[in-house]
């Protein structure tokens, strides 16, 4: 039972069955619109001038960077953290969504999980050319090996990312692709092209359709999404002790395991909200994401942003509480006011304040603002990361050794560069795989008319 | 659509109004023999069922800015739950004439040699933890009644206003109490431990208050289906709030260990203090009793399909985080205060007291209108759950 008078309809019009497959497929079998090359022109561009700085980086080492002796962390690890972040979204979308029963998710996970591989793929390259002899990445799996009896660190969090960040990607990736296999085969069958049908139907795995096959897909989805659930908490609470674990002033504070969780999970939510507006705007998606779906994420974002609020006053009253100068130091003179206030404040306002706006509902119907904010979000959630890597960094114990930060070209380029392959993977998702999740959304249809109570009760 | 009255039995207000004489008689022997152990003993039960009450309020709200319909039916238990805080502020006001025996900041001669009491001697004072209690309560009483105002008027009236205004009640609510309980739990808990401070322990508070919450509104629940109330709940349902009592046990091991771990890991004396303070007996076994009560059970019993919709696997976890919830509290408060773990009848009378008290609360309020929100505009899908 499903009260679409209250919660509104999940999907707008009258659709049969098949014009829900031909209406979502239709954008890969038409013809490919000429934003889409511009669009992609331009990713790649920023992924050309991206491979030029990691060529530059791996050529001549991590001395192209900004990094120095003290504030060796640097954009690399901010952006590392932020895209990870924003990987989050996916999994936290199909899994919690799917544990809490919300039906309005069929709409929008596929792009979450979609974005969720990309994204975690840009993350990996980060610690990947940080490492500074990438060649040599293969000393971090912990094997038997012959340069004596050199094991990895395993009480090192560097070690645990690698393990965490390395399953995660493993099952988001399975995760998004057996989601496929049905809406594969739909292509595949409906197509007329004979390359399409060749080139999906390999990756449909034979599939039928029948109740048997349902049967086991459904319990794979519930499998790995249980195992994903999982992942998506230990992951980020893994990349917030690469922090927390230190003494580090502004570093080492209980809160950091949840604290990034949720802040992960806020970056991701906006990244869908971004993606989403942008489907429902280029392919005129409106009847299958509707007013209310866009609702609905604006509602999770407010209270995420609520959390994030409380998280970040929390951090500050707990500074002045503990009565540690260190941590005053650094809350007080090297955040609140100091060098970085403008970053600083750049997080507090887009993340804790400016959401703040989806309390209203006229906010929440207008698609641009909605647009704006979850770009702003992404801007917020990229100062936070800067805050905690850079100004903790910056000015510690020993006054000696304090210094400043800026990037170098080359860092600013390898971002952008990873920005463009971000962009070009959803345009290549947007172009060749259906966007929306065929089969699931067939599965919420039937909650589009509402069932009589008085034909099924008492 | 059905209504439903709940009558409860005479033998039931008597059985409680004699726990409440037990609890009474309790603490006024504590309150001669040892004042010190009875203000820690007073303290404990008031902040356990103040949790209670406040994290049947937030379930509340979360059904609703969650649009979740399948709750609905049973919303009038966390509301009768809801109704215990008023109580609750008349005790944590009475609670300030016992501020010397609890907590170290409020002793006028540590004040002046302490530099770090000192230091927090602006927030820690007792004239102001006063003020933050009469604002805290009077927000949080002021809010529960306005919820159970609108919910009643809705059962009279329908339509879907006053399920909006609920709504709008419910995110003014998450607002304060994410704020306040927040303070409230570093007022009453993390301050008795004047020097030690940690980021999470709030939250920790928070999700504990939520789980144990949860639990006894399963509770409740089912109880009085055993008493022919509430006909309509079935497995769906019981798998519902077995869902919350499971993934809020994970979030309280969770919480629970990142602030252990990473103080054990920073290895700093200041944050260290806490737990090398309890780590001895009998608080390091409470110290694990507390973690196989709280998470590890409910996550090992709860988590197959079959347990989770009975009863009878439902009722043992729940009865368990009760205990769970009382050891973890204990270990909080009692190492900070009294130091020896005393535990004898003075404890456990005043907290039959308290449960006395708390179950009559909740029997009247059950009492005072229908079971079932019978115009909620989701009762429908609440009566129809089915997964």
């Amino acid at each position: 039972m499903y009260k679409t008078s209250i919660r509104g309809k999940l999907i707008e019009g009258d659709k049969s069955l098949s014009q829900i497959s031909h209406e979502i497929l239709a954008p890969i079998d038409a013809k490919t619109p000429r934003w889409w090359y511009i669009a992609m022109t331009v990713s790649l561009a920023m992924f050309g001038w991206g491979l030029y700085c990691k060529y530059i980086t791996i050529t001549q080492g991590i001395g192209t960077w900004g990094v120095n002796n003290t504030i060796g962390w640097g954009w690399a690890i901010i952006n590392f953290v932020w895209w990870i972040g924003i990987g989050h979204a996916g999994t936290a979308f199909s899994i919690f969504l799917l544990i809490l029963r919300q039906k309005w998710r069929t709409a929008i996970n596929r792009a979450a999980e979609a974005m969720t591989v990309v994204a975690v793929f840009c993350a990996s390259l980060f610690p990947l050319l940080h490492m500074g002899r990438p060649w040599l990445f293969f000393f971090i799996f912990p094997y038997p090996n012959t340069r004596g009896p050199l094991w990895v660190n395993f009480n090192s969090p560097l070690f645990w990312d690698f393990v965490a960040i390395s399953a995660y990607m493993l099952i988001s990736a399975s995760f998004w692709y057996f989601g496929m296999v049905p809406d594969f085969a739909t292509i595949r069958d409906t197509t007329k092209s004979k390359v399409k049908k060749a080139v999906y139907g390999f990756f449909a795995f034979g599939w039928t359709g029948s109740s048997k096959e349902w049967l086991r897909f459904e319990g794979l989805s519930f499998v790995l999404g249980g195992i994903a659930a999982v992942l998506v908490v230990s992951v980020h609470s893994i990349v917030s002790t690469d922090f927390a674990v230190s003494v580090e002033p502004g570093w080492h504070t209980t809160i950091f395991p949840p604290y990034f969780v949720v802040g992960a999970i806020f970056s991701g939510f906006a990244m869908v909200l971004t993606l989403v507006t942008l489907m429902r705007k280029l392919y005129k998606m409106n009847d299958f994401i509707t007013d209310s779906h866009v609702d609905a994420v604006c509602r999770i974002l407010v209270f995420i942003s609520l959390i994030m609020g409380t998280a970040y006053l929390t951090e500050i009253f707990m500074a002045w509480y503990s009565g540690s100068q260190y941590e005053m130091y650094t809350f007080f003179q090297n955040r609140i006011t100091g060098e970085y206030a403008f970053q600083f404040w750049a997080m507090f306002v887009f993340n804790a304040l400016m959401p703040q706006l989806f309390w209203f509902k006229s906010v929440r119907k207008r698609l641009w603002i909605v647009f704006i904010i979850s770009i702003l979000i992404n801007v917020g959630m990229w100062y936070e990361r800067f805050n905690i890597v850079i100004t903790s960094l910056s000015k510690n114990y020993l006054p000696a050794n304090w210094a400043s930060y800026s990037p170098s070209i080359i860092e600013i380029g390898f971002f952008v560069g990873t920005l463009g392959m971000f962009a070009a993977g959803v345009l290549l998702f947007f172009r060749y795989i259906p966007m929306i999740a065929v089969s699931e959304i067939k599965s919420v249809a039937k909650f589009n008319n509402e069932i009589q109570p008085t034909q099924h009760h008492e | 659509m059905t209504e439903e009255r709940f009558v409860a039995p005479k033998n039931l207000k008597y059985f409680t109004y004699a726990l409440i004489t037990i609890g009474v008689i309790s603490f006024a022997i504590g309150f001669f023999t040892d004042p010190q152990r009875t203000w820690a003993n007073y303290l404990l039960n008031n902040f356990y069922f103040v949790s209670l009450a406040i994290g049947a309020a937030f379930f509340i709200s979360i059904q609703y800015i969650a649009q979740a319909g399948w709750s609905a039916a049973f919303k009038r238990i966390p509301e009768a739950m809801a109704a215990y805080i008023p109580f609750a502020a008349v005790f944590f006001l009475i609670l300030l004439i016992g501020v010397h025996s609890l907590y170290e900041w409020s002793h006028q001669e540590t004040l002046a040699t302490d530099r770090l009491i000192q230091h927090k001697a602006p927030f820690l004072n007792t004239p102001f933890l006063a003020v933050r209690l009469v604002i805290f309560f009077s927000l949080w009483i002021l809010l529960t009644k306005l919820m159970r105002q609108t919910s009643l008027k809705e059962d009279i009236e329908g339509g879907l206003a006053h399920f909006h205004r609920s709504e709008k009640l419910s995110k003014i609510f998450i607002f304060i109490v994410a704020v306040s309980f927040s303070v409230f739990a570093i007022d009453m808990l993390m301050s008795l431990e004047v020097h030690w401070f940690s980021t999470l322990f709030a939250a920790k508070t928070f999700i504990s208050a939520f789980l144990h919450g949860s639990a006894i509104i399963t509770l409740i629940v089912i109880l009085l289906h055993r008493n022919g109330h509430l006909n309509m709940l079935n497995r769906s349902h019981l798998h519902d709030f077995t869902r919350y009592m499971f993934m809020l046990a994970i979030v309280w091991g969770y919480f629970t260990f990142a602030q252990f771990m990473l103080i054990w890991y920073g290895n700093i004396p200041e944050e260290t203090a806490f737990y090398v303070h309890r780590w001895h007996s009998p608080y390091q076994f409470l110290f694990y009793a507390s973690i196989v009560l709280n998470w590890l059970i409910p996550f090992l019993l709860l988590m197959p399909r079959k347990t989770s919709r009975s009863k009878l696997a439902m009722i043992p976890v729940i009865v368990l985080l009760m205990i769970g919830y009382y050891i973890e509290l204990y270990y909080e408060i009692w190492p900070a205060t009294v130091h020896d773990a005393k535990f004898g009848l003075l404890e456990i009378g005043t907290f039959l007291g308290y449960a006395g008290l708390f179950s009559l609360v909740v029997i009247n309020y059950l009492g005072k209108a229908n079971l079932v929100p019978v115009k909620h505009p989701y009762l429908e899908e609440s009566m129809q759950h089915h997964f």
